[in-house]
């Protein structure tokens, strides 16, 4: 199966162009909807900040559908699973940009997707407004156009770190994370974080999530004298093991760290429900109850979603929220500044205080995190109700 | 910390020596190592929690069902992928056929039962600490298929007919035994305590689709290093890799665990490709 | 060589001319296309093209080592990791000062090489399936690696990938990067499969003991194959790694690994075109079923049994329509014992004479002696005959003198030099070759390739050579073409050359056995049972032939249970007893021995 020479008739190009030409889009009309490109991960291994994510998207887009769209256009999400995988996720912004061009891109809400797709959607000048929270995936110079309406991964260590520092007044603590990317990278920003506000690391490490048995880190960190252990991971199989073996240790220490630490997949895997108890877990202020009670915004989304019968039980409220602001924020600018791309940049780049039910984003030309920091608490994981918990002890509101 | 390598370590150890039995007892029924044996552990998990979480049965109807399934599922790997490509056993096509077939079961799964490892029912609820029964069930589970396994082969008319085959097929055949029937059988059987690892380990691992992948690697290590078909082999190799990588995990962590583990598996096979335990075979030409 | 092209070599060759350019119509359409589509200026075609070639990049390399060498090689995706890894890194200037891209390219390619014997070299000694195992734990170990060396690859969070500058930047230009790779990939691979390296590969994975008796060496062609696929599997990663714009651990799943394997096998073991279309059908399929898309693991799995089960030949079997074609219902072998001649080439008088000694060689296996304190010798332009009851140990004396088992006593030698024990591929240097009792051909190779195998050491190029298709190769590959056509012509199947082996009656297979040992121009000849199976008139026929060859002044070894052929060729004649020998001499002597009669001939 020797191969010749290839030779290219000059004649056929000719021919190829003139056919392709039949095939170009059309000039949109007026009246066509307006198409948003949608990234996330809605199977796969971490999939289930995705699907709750796109809980809030989809029925912030069929509530904007249903009151007449925008300017009498309708919205079009142009959804491509990633899968959780970031070859996928490449496939798709391809797609997204060149085919479907569309204005805008929302997502992708998983680390190794959102790094992958973010410098190809700006080299092709799309738009996009980021649902997750690893800090390269903004900045200005490289990324002129990405936006995030999300905190940072520095803020939420930020957050957690200030819990433990400055709330509970603990020295020692124990940092822990699974091998994945967000793991890792959770460990190595928060941890030179804790050490400047004068705090004792005393343990630090990555374990595989796969791995079965726990119990010789935490006993390390046990001996090492913990006060707390700060888990970072993704994973409710790790995460429950490390409350398992906190109980099984009779090790009382208060755990403090992802969000995932209060999710029902957690919970489901705790040996008893006690190990549930001392834990306190990343959350957002517009998404707490305090004295039993959420704040207004979110309160009137609770009850929208009830309205829509959307199931909150077994996901988070912060997801579905951060969900719906990605679709009211990317409807409201379409309203107020158009569907282009630049038109969407410079709206947003003028973005003030905008209230949403997750957080209250404010963006500049030189500031495209728009998340407020006194906005990231921790909260209670057993007060878990409809989704939302307990604001922390010792914060004062 | 010494009590907590040893309990944990050989408790892992024991599920991975089951699974090495399973790889065996396919092996010694057929001459086909199957990737269907990390595939039916894992699935021993799931179905576990299956039936008994989600479904609300009994333990014992639970592990009876997935011991039942587990049967199912060998007899049909061993008609779907063994059987039709054993003319050609030179040609290693059963590698292919196993593999595709236990991804396929391994994707159903995580369709179906999710990507996100879920807990397993505490079957027996007994003490805290290194007693717990988390720790001695896959080593009970272990010891029963082996003094299980020794009394089939050694007491029964059939286990001697399985001990033929595995000695020699041709004469086997020769002597008139039905060689078909029992590889079948062999392969229930085999899924059987594939499924009884999984089951007895769930607790310790989870019900989760991804343990198809690390049960088929670290069950087969203890297979290739005592030597294959020797079930002694598999439960020494299996116990001491159990307690080698929790000792590895308290002592270096868990990634230098898992190059270590691997660095051995390659240098003791180059050395000995036979395996430390088993005896070199002779060639035909 | 000149007069190897008689009449029959001609014939042949225009038929395989025209089966080559039926061959490359699909080649010269996948080219057009690839060339022209950047016509369709579709970006999102394009990245999914790019996929597809990089993919195959890899494909291509690890089709040596699965589709040609049958190595079961599940974890491949570690080169791509490697590869992606090292270019990403240089370029970046992680551990050392930033490289240009192009550069840190072809690292990537020269860690994958590396690795590539890494991970290969547990096959030269492991069983197949321990074999799947090491790369999967290779692929596992190799991103663990990746995720603890942060200061390198940046641990999870990942490192961005390599920008090739002008003229292969971002857009069409890496495309055309990509395509003229993915070409180059296509051509140097067909090269090694279409060479004496590419046969060899195949005969070790289908006949692996008639390629070491036909003088291959599987550890040295084994690591040159790994080493190029590794090289190809770390150039298509540097090239990922650009893709992707940015690489994490994750993005090397096991699925990855997964896909690449399959495509080659649905392409069909030992084609090039078929995993290339394998390749492109994976990549593109769940881009255009994205309904489906949670289930393309399940599918490609379920896509694979079916393969195996059904088509074990993949889409290349289907598209070869040439050998679909119905044979000639009652074919006839006639050799053609003149031939021979210039089959071993040159004066069979000139050829000086020399004898094979066994002195007192004892065997054992276990308990059993199965070779118990034999003399025997075999000279030029003698047939020696060697029978015995079933049991007697004539093909273990066979196997012993052909290397494949060690005496455990006893002296071999030639012409007085020590024959080493238990060297199986050196007996071809001594140019001693065989025939085995079952046939050992590649059945899915033509018969003209299965006897060219028996030529193996007689080529001149390296490796390299047959890569870049350089003129040692084309001579090499004209050389053992014509002897071959010479050496079927000589058995009188020369009609058959381009016909599958496996397609061929056991007979023939016999006789195809002679031509490929006769390819070694052999000082001498040993035949396992070549009658058994054969008519009446085929037996006289193989005996006048194997008489010829004596006298070409080949020694020959005769292994047999017809009598009567033994007794109408062989010069000498041992009979074999439970390992010993129970009589030895010429064949009139052997026919009145007493003792032989009763055992034996059964008078």
């Amino acid at each position: 199966m020797s191969i010749k020479r290839r030779t290219v008739l000059t004649g056929s190009a000719a021919g190829v162009v003139s056919l392709t030409s039949g095939l170009a889009a059309p000039a949109i009309a007026q009246s066509d909807p307006i198409r948003i490109g949608y990234l996330p991960a809605l199977t796969g291994p971490s999939s289930s900040t995705g699907v709750g994510i796109n809980r809030g998207v989809q029925l912030g887009i069929d509530e904007i559908n249903a009151a007449g769209g925008i300017n009498g256009r309708k919205l079009e999400l142009i959804v491509r699973d990633t899968q959780s995988e970031p070859t996928k996720a490449v496939n798709a912004v391809a797609e997204l940009t060149q085919r479907q061009k569309v204005g805008v891109i929302f997502g992708p809400v998983n680390s190794g997707e959102a790094l992958a797709a973010t410098p190809l959607i700006a080299r092709d000048k799309v738009a996009m407004l980021h649902p997750c929270w690893v800090d390269e995936l903004i900045d200005v110079k490289k990324y002129p156009m990405s936006f995030r309406i999300a905190p940072t991964n520095t803020q939420v260590g930020g957050g957690a770190n200030y819990y433990v520092v400055d709330v509970l007044k603990l020295k020692k603590v124990a940092v822990i994370s699974d091998t994945t990317g967000y793991g890792t990278a959770s460990v190595n920003t928060y941890v030179p974080m804790l050490k400047a506000k004068g705090v004792d690391v005393v343990y630090q490490g990555h374990v595989d999530a796969a791995n079965p048995d726990l119990k010789p880190d935490m006993l390390r960190m046990q001996s090492a004298g913990a006060q707390v252990v700060m888990p970072w991971s993704v994973n409710a199989g790790f995460l429950s093991r490390i409350l398992n073996t906190r109980g099984a240790m009779g090790w009382d220490v208060p755990v403090v760290g992802q969000t995932t630490l209060g999710s029902g997949q957690t919970k489901a895997l705790l040996e008893k429900p006690e190990n549930w108890n001392k834990v306190y877990s990343n959350n957002f202020r517009n998404c707490c109850y305090v004295d039993g009670k959420l704040p207004p915004r979110a309160q009137a989304f609770v009850e929208r979603l009830k309205k829509s019968k959307i199931e909150m039980g077994d996901t988070l409220l912060w997801w579905i929220a951060l969900g719906w602001d990605g679709a009211q924020m990317m409807a409201q600018t379409f309203k107020a500044a158009g569907t282009k791309s630049d038109e969407v940049v410079a709206y947003w780049n003028k973005i003030k205080d905008w209230p949403g039910v997750y957080g209250t984003v404010t963006w500049t030309p030189e500031q495209h995190n728009g998340f407020p920091d006194r906005e990231v608490v921790m909260c209670e994981v057993n007060s878990l109700k409809d989704g939302a918990f307990n604001l922390a002890p010792g914060y004062n509101s | 910390m010494f009590a907590s390598i040893v309990s944990y370590g050989l408790a892992v150890g024991a599920v991975y020596a089951l699974i090495g039995i399973t790889y065996n007892v396919m092996f010694s029924a057929s001459r086909v190592f199957s990737f269907t044996a990390g595939m039916l552990g894992m699935l021993g998990g799931v179905l576990g929690a299956l039936f008994i979480t989600e479904w609300g049965l009994p333990t014992i109807v639970g592990l009876v069902l997935v011991l039942a399934c587990g049967a199912v599922l060998g007899i049909v790997t061993e008609i779907v992928t063994v059987r039709p490509v054993l003319k050609s056993i030179d040609q290693h096509l059963y590698v292919l056929s196993t593999l595709a077939f236990a991804l396929m079961i391994q994707q159903l799964t995580a369709i179906w039962w999710g990507t996100d490892a879920r807990p397993f029912p505490r079957l027996i609820p007994i003490g805290p600490g290194w007693l717990d029964q988390q720790f001695w069930l896959p080593m009970l589970a272990c010891a029963v298929t082996i003094v299980g396994l020794e009394l089939l082969y050694r007491k029964t008319l059939i286990g001697r007919a399985f001990l033929a085959i595995a000695e020699d097929a041709y004469a086997a055949r020769a002597l008139g035994l039905p060689e078909t029937g029992l590889r079948m059988a062999s392969y229930a059987l085999a899924g059987m305590i594939g499924a009884l690892a999984g089951f007895s380990g769930a607790e310790i691992l989870l019900a989760f689709f991804g343990n198809q992948a690390i049960l088929n690697f670290y069950g087969f290590v203890p297979v290739a290093l005592g030597g294959m078909g020797s079930n002694r082999g598999a439960v020494i190799g299996g116990l001491a890799l159990g307690v080698f990588q929790q000792a590895a995990n308290f002592l270096v962590g868990g990634i230098f665990a898992a190059v270590a583990v691997f660095a051995v598996f390659i240098v003791v096979l180059l050395l000995r490709p036979e395996g430390l335990a088993g005896a070199a075979t002779a060639r035909r030409v | 060589m000149t007069d190897a092209t008689a009449s029959g070599p001609v014939r042949v060759g225009e038929r395989s001319l025209l089966g080559k350019l039926e061959g490359s119509v699909s080649w010269i359409l996948l080219g057009l296309v690839g060339l022209l589509l950047p016509l369709l200026d579709d970006s999102y075609i394009g990245v999914i093209a790019q996929r597809a070639y990089i993919y195959w990049i890899l494909s291509a390399g690890l089709n040596l080592v699965v589709g040609y060498a049958g190595q079961i090689a599940i974890g491949w995706v570690s080169m791509l990791t490697l590869g992606a890894y090292t270019t990403a890194a240089l370029t970046a200037g992680t551990a050392t000062d930033p490289w240009h891209p192009y550069l840190a390219l072809i690292a990537g390619g020269v860690i994958g090489a590396a690795a590539g014997v890494i991970v290969g070299l547990p096959a030269l000694r492991l069983r197949t399936f321990y074999f799947a195992m090491t790369t999967l734990g290779f692929a596992t170990i190799v991103t663990q690696v990746a995720l603890a060396w942060k200061s390198v690859t940046g641990g999870g969070v990942g490192t961005p990938g390599p920008v090739f500058p002008w003229p292969f930047d971002p857009g069409w230009g890496f495309y055309y990067f990509c395509f003229i790779l993915a070409a180059l990939a296509t051509w140097m691979t067909a090269n090694i499969a279409s060479s004496r390296f590419g046969r060899a590969l195949v005969a070790i994975r289908d006949a692996e003991v008639a390629a070491e008796a036909s003088g291959i060496a599987k550890p040295r062609l084994l690591i040159a194959v790994f080493l190029f696929a590794g090289a190809l599997g770390g150039v298509a990663g540097g090239l990922f790694a650009s893709l992707q714009s940015y690489i994490t651990p994750d993005a090397f799943t096991f699925e990855i690994s997964v896909l690449f394997f399959i495509a080659i096998l649905i392409g069909g073991r030992g084609s090039i075109l078929g995993p290339a279309l394998g390749t492109i059908i994976l990549t593109a399929l769940p881009e255009f079923a994205a309904p489906l898309v949670q289930w393309s693991t399940f599918l490609y799995a379920a896509l694979l049994l079916v393969i195996v089960l059904v088509i074990p030949g993949g889409i290349a079997d289907l598209l070869d329509y040439k050998n679909r074609r119905p044979l000639e219902q009652h074919r006839e072998i006639v050799p053609r014992p003149d031939l021979l001649g210039r089959v071993l080439g040159g004066d069979g008088r000139s050829r000086g004479k020399s004898t094979i000694a066994l002195r007192d060689i004892e065997l054992h296996f276990g308990g059993v002696r199965a070779i118990d304190g034999l003399d025997l010798e075999v000279r030029s332009g003698e047939v020696h005959g060697l029978i015995g009851p079933n049991g007697s140990g004539k093909t273990t004396t066979l196997n012993v003198i052909s290397g494949y088992y060690r005496p455990n006593a006893g002296q071999m030698t030639l012409d007085g030099a020590e024959l080493p024990f238990a060297l199986p591929h050196a007996r071809a240097g001594y140019r001693i070759s065989r025939t085995f009792q079952t046939p050992r051909l590649v059945g899915a190779a033509s018969v003209l390739e299965n006897v060219m195998i028996g030529g193996t050491v007689h080529g001149h190029g390296t490796f390299t050579e047959s890569i870049l298709a350089l003129p040692r190769h084309r001579r090499d590959e004209r050389h053992l073409k014509a002897a071959a056509l010479q050496a079927l012509a000589t058995v009188g199947l020369e009609s058959l050359a381009q016909v599958r082996a496996d397609r061929l009656q056991h007979s023939e297979l016999r006789f195809i056995e002679i031509a490929r040992a006769l390819m070694l121009k052999p000082a001498f000849l040993l035949l396992d049972e070549p009658a058994a199976g054969l008519s009446a008139e085929e037996i006289r026929r193989l005996g006048n032939l194997i008489k010829a060859s004596s006298r070409e002044g080949v020694g020959v070894l005769l292994v047999e249970h017809h009598a009567d052929l033994i007794f109408d060729i062989c010069d000498r004649v041992t009979v074999l007893n439970l390992g010993k020998t129970l009589a030895a001499g010429t064949p009139n002597e052997i026919r009145s021995h007493r003792e032989v009669v009763s055992a034996y001939l059964g008078a």
